[in-house]
Formats: structure tokens, sequence, C-alpha cells
């Protein structure tokens, strides 16, 4: 009963606090602006400054009662506290001085009026920050960058969206903004500690935090999504989670909210993906192993092996290190696939199309690790055998075999590899049944065998 | 890629800077070293620099290594073809609504018309593939294969007749003069086989209509290596590439060896860029004296290829039989091939008209891109069908229910593509109810020549060559990457 009363006063603070701003203003402005201080004059300055202490002393004592809900962090109450008590004090005293008519010399007078109007504003504006949020001082100003993204993301992180995980990287920083002041191990406000994954995750005094799966089961999602003026909303005090903020956190809990979920799974949501991009300035792409490949360039001592007519190069970056290599004569020996392996670092395309490739050529290619195409249509010779030695091409994404003699048997070896995505079998040997058994078993794999 | 070579060697002018430099006299040649203080003929380092940035093609990885551009001159009725306008059909006969023209220009052929009625297709149109393409029955083949297409419906382009038009689209202005796309490619990106030229254009045999001029596949101000090279049907493919009677191979081969000594001595002599040019054109050449009877050599083709790109296909100069010489000079390695099919030009009589054009070129066009697509060529292969502009919702002259004309409209055409980093089976754009304006998502020339930049690795802003005083790029100073349009 004496709690919610006093709880009740402490709404108050709000209403009664500007009284005493008002009056101590009012009261500095005559005493600077009336020059002729007759007595009436004197009178009325002194009592402005009890009215001043007066009016001080009710949002003092109302603002106590506030601060000791709970609903505001320590940290910021503090100064807030202690200059608006510095404040009703100086006031009390400037008064009683007047009042037993302690003569003031013009300096003192003066640094008296300064040292109370620098309180007042340093109790005023950390008082404004408790309620409007930090930075809502300069947040309107023109000229100043508005901060888009709430959370910032380090520009290190921000190249490496891959390895950015949802909980610790989008979510975590949030709950520690807005959250955790009052849920941590030291002050958990009904029994939540939300610094620790899973003491947030078991919750506080009335159960669970958060339900896997169910966002709206979750007390940690239902307290932030309430409407504002609900008296159960979260945080109490201060500035609210963003819509997209709400969002990511709905769609982590919705998703499992696993600790160790990458951010680059938002992709199967192409409007939370959007969401989060902008808000954290990613980009969420999916990249191709090219995207993501750093090489550099080959040097004039390995370029000197594939001189001559024979061979046929072009660069893909203008880093001049993705090359595109042809074999330009009709048939190919061992001795042009040794000089082709000089640079098998930079090759990623690769063209031996029709020039009686056999299946032991095949091996010299098994270790170009950036490969990517690779076209060996139209070498008759090609069979089963040769294929085996292409198992082992790591990043391997397209393979043109059209016009060669390999059968059913080839396409066990070409399961393997895990990075192929298109396959050219048109004019092989393999049986239409084997195409579509191994489409039903590698439904990512394009296959084009002819029409 | 070495482009006016006496921008950066400083000691040697060609006739033209000479002329350029000193005909202004002294006064001139002075105030030119005051404002560019490295030196008054070469150009200042900053120049040099932007034109190093050239050497470093392509500008990312790209998607598309050849492009086959099947150029429908003309300009098609994509009312007829594509973009399917039920609301004609209901309002047939009916003036074209006020607030739809407005105050558009129109061209002087149907300007004095005192009645502007619409002409619904008299063809049925039906939706095809998973993604649901409208088509009309004019098109079977290519019906057959749109979930591989990806159709444009709200290209639009400046002029509004035939020459300006092609220009336009070919070169990226109305005016001639500029060097055309597979130019633009050919200097930015250099050749992929040695043999054969980077650029190729085939005509259609027997067509007429629109004429086609040399320019629309010129190099403009790019050194004339680059020009496109016409490959005719018949015994000469290339004009004056056999050897005169008489002079063998090894003759001739001896001859351009002289040649090109003194042909080094006048370069080393006054240093003009074309004098190279020349030589390498003559390389080629010899070069193409083997190699190009081998490409137009359809002999090895099996039946059922020709059976595919239809009848046509085995009378050589036909729209098929170029389709299919395209796909052979894709296995080579061309990087540009230019068809072009005349005809669409059909003001009157339209209806039975296009169903003659239609028939040329639908079944080899499918064909094409499905034997690109089964040989994996597809893969690193553009191919583009359209034409300059589109045609008129309201028929030009009298409108009778069984016929109709159609006059040129510059305010939307659709064309498509296929292949290469585009996406498969998607529309993007659209036209209003009339099929007269853009309702959705313009695509403008210039993008249009932007997005095909960006398949080949090539920012459309950083491709320039300096003519005159300033630089050129194919786009001009226009041009937006069609993002859409990308896989
Ligand atoms: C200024 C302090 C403060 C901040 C900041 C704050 N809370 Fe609270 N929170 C409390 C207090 C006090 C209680 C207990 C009274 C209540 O249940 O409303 C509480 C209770 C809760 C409870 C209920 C715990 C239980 O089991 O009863 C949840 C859930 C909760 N907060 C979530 C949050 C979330 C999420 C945030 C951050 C968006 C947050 N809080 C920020 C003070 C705060």
């Amino acid at each position: 009963m004496l709690t919610e009363f006093l709880d009740f006063l402490g709404s108050l603070h709000p209403l009664i606090v500007h009284l005493p701003i008002g009056i101590i203003l009012l009261t500095i402005a005559i005493d600077v602006f009336m020059r002729n201080k007759n007595n009436s004059v004197y009178r009325v300055i002194t009592m402005g400054w009890f009215f001043t202490f007066f009016t001080g002393l009710l949002a003092a004592l109302f603002g106590w009662f506030l601060g000791d809900n709970g609903y505001y962090f320590e940290s910021q109450i503090n100064i807030h506290r202690w200059s608006g008590i510095a404040l009703v004090s100086l006031s009390f005293i400037i008064w009683v001085l007047r009042y037993i008519n302690f003569r003031f010399s013009k300096p003192f007078n003066r640094s008296l009026n300064l040292t109370t109007i620098i309180l007042l504003m340093v109790t005023g504006h950390f008082g404004g920050e408790m309620t409007h949020g930090q930075n809502y001082l300069f947040e309107n100003l023109p000229y100043i960058e508005k901060e888009i993204s709430l959370v910032k993301l380090s520009e290190a992180k921000r190249s490496k969206a891959d390895s950015l995980m949802v909980y610790e990287d989008l979510i975590h920083p949030i709950l520690e903004e807005k959250c955790m002041a009052c849920h941590n191990q030291n002050h958990a406000y009904g029994g939540l500690n939300m610094s620790a994954f899973e003491s947030m995750v078991k919750g506080g005094n009335s159960g669970t935090g958060i339900k896997k799966g169910k966002p709206y089961e979750s007390l940690i999602y239902k307290r932030v999504s309430f409407p504002h003026d609900h008296p159960k909303f979260m945080p109490p005090a201060g500035v609210p989670l963003s819509y997209d903020q709400i969002a990511t956190l709905e769609w982590w809990i919705d998703n499992g909210a696993e600790k160790q979920i990458p951010v680059t799974s938002v992709r199967n949501d192409a409007k939370i993906q959007r969401m989060i991009e902008i808000q954290y300035g990613l980009d969420l792409k999916e990249k191709t192993f090219l995207e993501t490949l750093k090489l550099a360039s080959p040097s004039p001592e390995m370029l000197k092996s594939i001189q001559g007519e024979k061979y046929f190069f072009r660069y893909l970056n203008p880093e001049q290190s993705f090359m595109d290599l042809k074999f330009t004569k009709k048939e190919i020996n061992t001795k042009d696939l040794i000089n082709i392996q000089k640079v098998k670092k930079n090759i990623v395309w690769l063209n031996l199309m029709d020039c009686m490739l056999k299946d032991d050529h095949l091996g010299y290619l098994n270790d170009f690790p950036n490969l990517t195409r690779l076209k060996i249509q139209k070498n008759p010779l090609i069979t089963n055998k040769g294929i085996e030695a292409l198992k082992n091409l790591e990043n391997l994404s397209e393979l043109n075999l059209y016009g060669t003699r390999v059968s059913d048997a080839a396409l066990i070896t070409l399961g393997q590899i895990q990075s192929l995505k298109k396959l050219f079998l048109w004019n092989t040997r393999i049986t239409p049944q084997a195409i579509a058994d191994f489409k039903a078993q590698h439904p990512e794999i394009e296959i084009v065998a002819g029409l | 890629m070495h482009c006016n070579d006496h921008h950066h060697e400083n000691k040697n002018y060609s006739r033209r800077d000479f002329l350029t430099k000193t005909s202004l006299g002294l006064g001139a040649l002075s105030l030119g070293s005051m404002i560019s203080p490295v030196n008054a003929y070469g150009q200042s380092e900053f120049l040099n620099l932007l034109d190093s940035e050239k050497m470093k093609l392509p500008h990312f990885v790209p998607k598309a290594k050849r492009v086959i551009y099947l150029f429908q001159s003309g300009a098609p009725s994509q009312l007829d073809l594509f973009d399917y306008k039920p609301k004609l059909n209901e309002m047939f006969g009916k003036e074209v609504p006020k607030s739809i023209i407005g105050e558009q220009r129109l061209t002087g052929m149907s300007s004095g018309q005192n009645s502007f009625p619409m002409a619904g297709s008299l063809f049925q149109f039906n939706q095809h593939g998973q993604s649901g393409a409208w088509m009309s029955e004019l098109m079977p083949y290519t019906s057959k294969i749109v979930d591989d297409l990806c159709f444009i419906k709200s290209m639009y382009t400046d002029a509004i007749n035939h020459d300006p038009a092609m220009t336009m689209i070919q070169t990226g202005s109305e005016l001639p003069g500029r060097p055309s796309i597979g130019s633009w490619l050919s200097y930015g990106l250099g050749t992929d086989n040695k043999n054969l030229p980077e650029f190729v254009v085939l005509v259609t045999k027997g067509k007429n209509g629109q004429p086609l001029y040399s320019r629309l596949w010129g190099n403009g101000f790019l050194p004339s290596q680059h020009q496109g090279v016409q490959f005719r049907s018949g015994k000469d493919a290339v004009l004056y590439l056999d050897n005169p009677p008489g002079v063998s191979s090894g003759i001739r081969e001896e001859q351009l060896k002289s040649l090109e000594k003194l042909q080094r001595i006048q370069h080393a002599d006054i240093g003009d860029p074309e004098i190279l040019t020349k030589i390498s054109n003559y390389e080629m050449a010899y070069r193409m004296q083997t190699s190009v009877p081998e490409v137009m050599d359809v002999s090895d083709e099996p039946e059922y290829i020709f059976d595919l790109y239809g009848e046509d296909s085995k009378n050589p100069g036909t729209f098929a039989a170029n389709c299919l010489l395209a796909r052979k000079l894709v296995e080579k390695d061309v990087k540009f091939i230019q068809l072009y099919h005349r005809g669409w030009d059909q003001h009157g009589n339209l209806p039975k008209d296009i169903k003659k054009q239609a028939k040329e070129t639908d079944q080899a066009t499918a064909a094409l891109i499905q034997d690109l697509k089964q040989r994996g060529l597809l893969e690193d292969t553009l191919v583009i069908w359209g034409g300059e502009f589109g045609r008129t919702n309201y028929s030009q002259g009298m409108l009778k229910p069984d016929n109709y004309g159609r006059d040129h409209h510059p305010r939307c055409f659709t064309i498509f593509m296929a292949g290469a980093g585009v996406k498969k089976g998607i529309t993007i754009g659209a036209t209003d109810d009339f099929g007269y304006n853009i309702a959705e998502r313009p695509v403008h020339v210039h993008d249009f020549q932007a997005t095909l930049m960006h398949l080949l690795g090539i920012d459309h802003e950083k491709l320039t060559f300096k003519f005159q005083g300033r630089r050129y790029r194919l786009t001009d100073v226009h041009g937006n990457v069609v993002k859409e349009v990308l896989a």
C-alpha cells in the first residue's frame, strides 16, 4: 500500500520537476536585469529562492521514490540524483543567507547564480537522457550524421559476414545495450539474468525466458513487443527496441534460438535478410567461390611454360590472377599438360575440348585447386576410368563431358564432387534412367543431356 | 589492345596530330602546353592513367564470353509476337484514347491519319512453360523454350525512324560515326581466337527492307582492326580473301613478310598507329584463308542438327543457315556474332507478312539456343533477339477485320535474351493495357547496352576511347545496368 503510494508520488516527479526550473530562471533573471534593487525587489528575489528550494525539495523527494522502483540504471541515476540534491541544497543556503540579510559581494553573487545554472543544466541533461535515451540531445541536429544502425559492427566483422553468428553478433549486443543494466548477475530484476545465454533462456521468477521456436510464448520477446504503455513493457525506461531489432529477435527465436546459428542462414527469408543488411550495414548475398577467392597473379616464370601457339589464355579479373585457358591444337600430349600444370593455381576455367584427350591425361588435372569450369567435351577417348581423377577437384562447379564415352558408372564418381552444379552429358553412353536416378539423388546438380 | 599509340609515344605524330597541333599556329601550341603542363603534344600523365585502366579488362569476372545478336531489322511487331494485349482485341477498331497518345510524336507516315483505330492482334496468344510467358502462335518453336528466355517488354528508344534507331541500338548514338557494340568489345577484350576476327557479321541473303549500312558494324573512331567482318554465303565468304589465280600460298606468305618489313620501317618513321592495324589485318587475312573455309563448312554436321534448325539451314545465306554458322563460330570463340534479318517493317499487310517473317526465324532461333545449351555453350554465350523499336497499337492505313498495318513505335518494344548470366524464364517490365506506353520498369537502349557490357565483365562507364578531344563510350553519358536481368 505504502510502496504503491510512493510509486504514485514518484510518477509525479516529471511533472513537479519543471516548477523549480522555471522559478530558478525567473529569480536569476530578476537578479540580473533589475539594476535598481530597492527593498521590495530584494524581497522578491529572496522569495524566489525559497520557492526554488521548496519545489525543488518536492521534486527531489518524488524523484527519489521514482528512482527507487528499480526501473532505472543506477549509473545513470547517480549523477542526476546527486546534482539535483546539490541544487536543492544550494538554493536552500542562498535563501537562508538572504533571509538573514547576509551582504553578498557582486562577484560572489554572480558566481552563485552561475553555479546554480550549471547544476541545473547538468541535472536536466541527465534526467533527459534517462527518458529520451543517450544522444537524444544531438540526434536531431542537422549536419550530424545520423546513426542508422543502432548496433554497430566493427568493420572487420562486417567484411566477414559469413562468419557472423546471429546470437553473438546481432542479438547479444542489443540485449546488452537495452536490458543488461537491470538483468545481470548482480542486479537481476525479476530474477532474470540475461548476461549469460543459459540463464537468459532459463528465465526469471515467472519462468522460461525463451521457448525455442516459439517467440510468442517467450517472455523475453513478449515483454519487448507489448504496447509501450503496458506496465510490463521492457525496457521499463529508456529507449525501446526498434522494430527491426524486435523482428530480428523474433526471427531468431522462431528459428530455434540457437546460440550458434550463422547470420547467413537468414538467406531463406528475404525480408529479414534485407532488414539485417540495412540495420548492420552487411552484405549477406551468397558469394560464389570466385568472389571470395584471392590469388596472386602468376609469375613470368610460370607463364613461360604456356607461351606459344598451343595455348591461349586470358585473365578474367583486373588483378590478372584468374586465368581462362584453352588448348588450341587438335592433339594434346603429356608435355602440354605438364606445362599447363605450372599455372594450375591460377586456372579457374579450362578448355580442353576436342583435342584427343585420353584417360591418363586427366590424371594431370587432379589437383587444380581453383578450377571451377572444365570443358573436356568432344574427346571420344575419355571413359569412366579417366573421370576418377576429377573427383579431387574441390571447386569444380561445371563439367562438360558431352561427346565423351563415359557411361552410367561415371555418375558415381561425379556424385562425389561436392561443388558440382552443372553437368553436360549429351552424346555420351549414360542412359536416361541413370540420369533420372542421379537427379533424384543430387537435386542441386543441373544436368543437360540433349534435347 | 594497342590503341592510339601516338598518345603514349610523344615523339611520333600522325598526320592528324600534326594538323591539329599546328593549324592554329604556335600561339595555340604554347597555350596547349600551358594548360597541359606535362607537354604540348602527348597527353598528361593523368589521362594516361585513365587509359591504363583499360588494360585491366575485364573489370570483373565476366558471365558471358561471347554474344550472338540476332538482329531483327525493320522492327518486329511486339503486339503480334510477345506483348499480349486483350484490351486491343476488346476495343478492336475503336480510337486510341487521347490520354494514351497524348502529345507524343508520330511518324509522317501516319500522323496525317484522321483516325487511329486500335488493332488487336489477329494471332492467338497462349501461356507457355513453367514461367507462363505469353507467346503468339507465330512462334511455336520459341514458345517451347520460354523457360530459358528473359524477356524485356519495356524497351524504348529515342529515334522513330529505322536508320537512326538501328544506329542507336548498334552504336549507342543516333548519329553515324560511333563504334558498334562488337567493335567496342573487340577493342576492350581482344581476341580469343587468333585465326578469326573477333566480330563477325552474317546477313540473311535475298531479303528486302530497310538498307543495312556497313557502318552498323563499323569501328567508328576505334582502330580499324576492330570492325565487323562480314561473312557471306557462297564461294567467297570473305571478299578478296583468296589468292588470285596463279599466286601460291607460299608466294603470298613471302609477299606479306616483305610488305610487313616496309610497313614497320614506315611506322618507325611516322608512327601512325593505323600502320600497325594494317599489318595485323594482313596477318589476320592470311590466317583466315584457311580458318574461314573451315568454319563455313557444314558438311560434317549430322542430319538431326539440320532438322533442328529447319530445312532452310541447308540453304546457305538463310537465317537458319546463319544461325548454324553462328554456333560454329561460337565454338571457335568468336566474340561477337551479329546476324541481321531484314523485312520486319510491316506498315501494311502485317498479318500476312509477319507470318512469313516469323516462320523464317522462329525455328532456327529456338534451335540455336537449344543447340548451344546441349553443348554447354549457353553457359558463356549470350543470345539476343530483337529489333530497333516497336510498332503502334493502332492501324496504319485502313483497319479491316483481317488486315492492318502498324507504324513505327519507339515508346515500347520487346526483346529477349538467353544464356550466360541472364535469369531464365522471366519477364522484365510491362506496357500499359493498350500496349502503347511503358507501365513498369522502362529499359532504355543504353540500359540494355550497359547490361550487355556488364555481362561481359565490362563496366560500361570505364571502357572509353579518346577522340577529337573527348572521351567516348558506347553508352555515352547514359545507361544503367538492369540488375533484374542478372542471374
Ligand atoms: C531499467 C531496468 C530494466 C531494464 C533496462 C530492463 N528491465 Fe526487465 N525488468 C526490470 C524489472 C524491475 C523487472 C521486474 C518487474 C517486472 O516483472 O516488470 C523486470 C522483469 C523482466 C522480465 C520478467 C522476468 C520474470 O521472470 O518475471 C523480463 C522477461 C524482462 N524484464 C525482460 C527485459 C528485457 C528483454 C529487457 C531489454 C529489452 C529488459 N527487461 C530491460 C527492469 C528492467
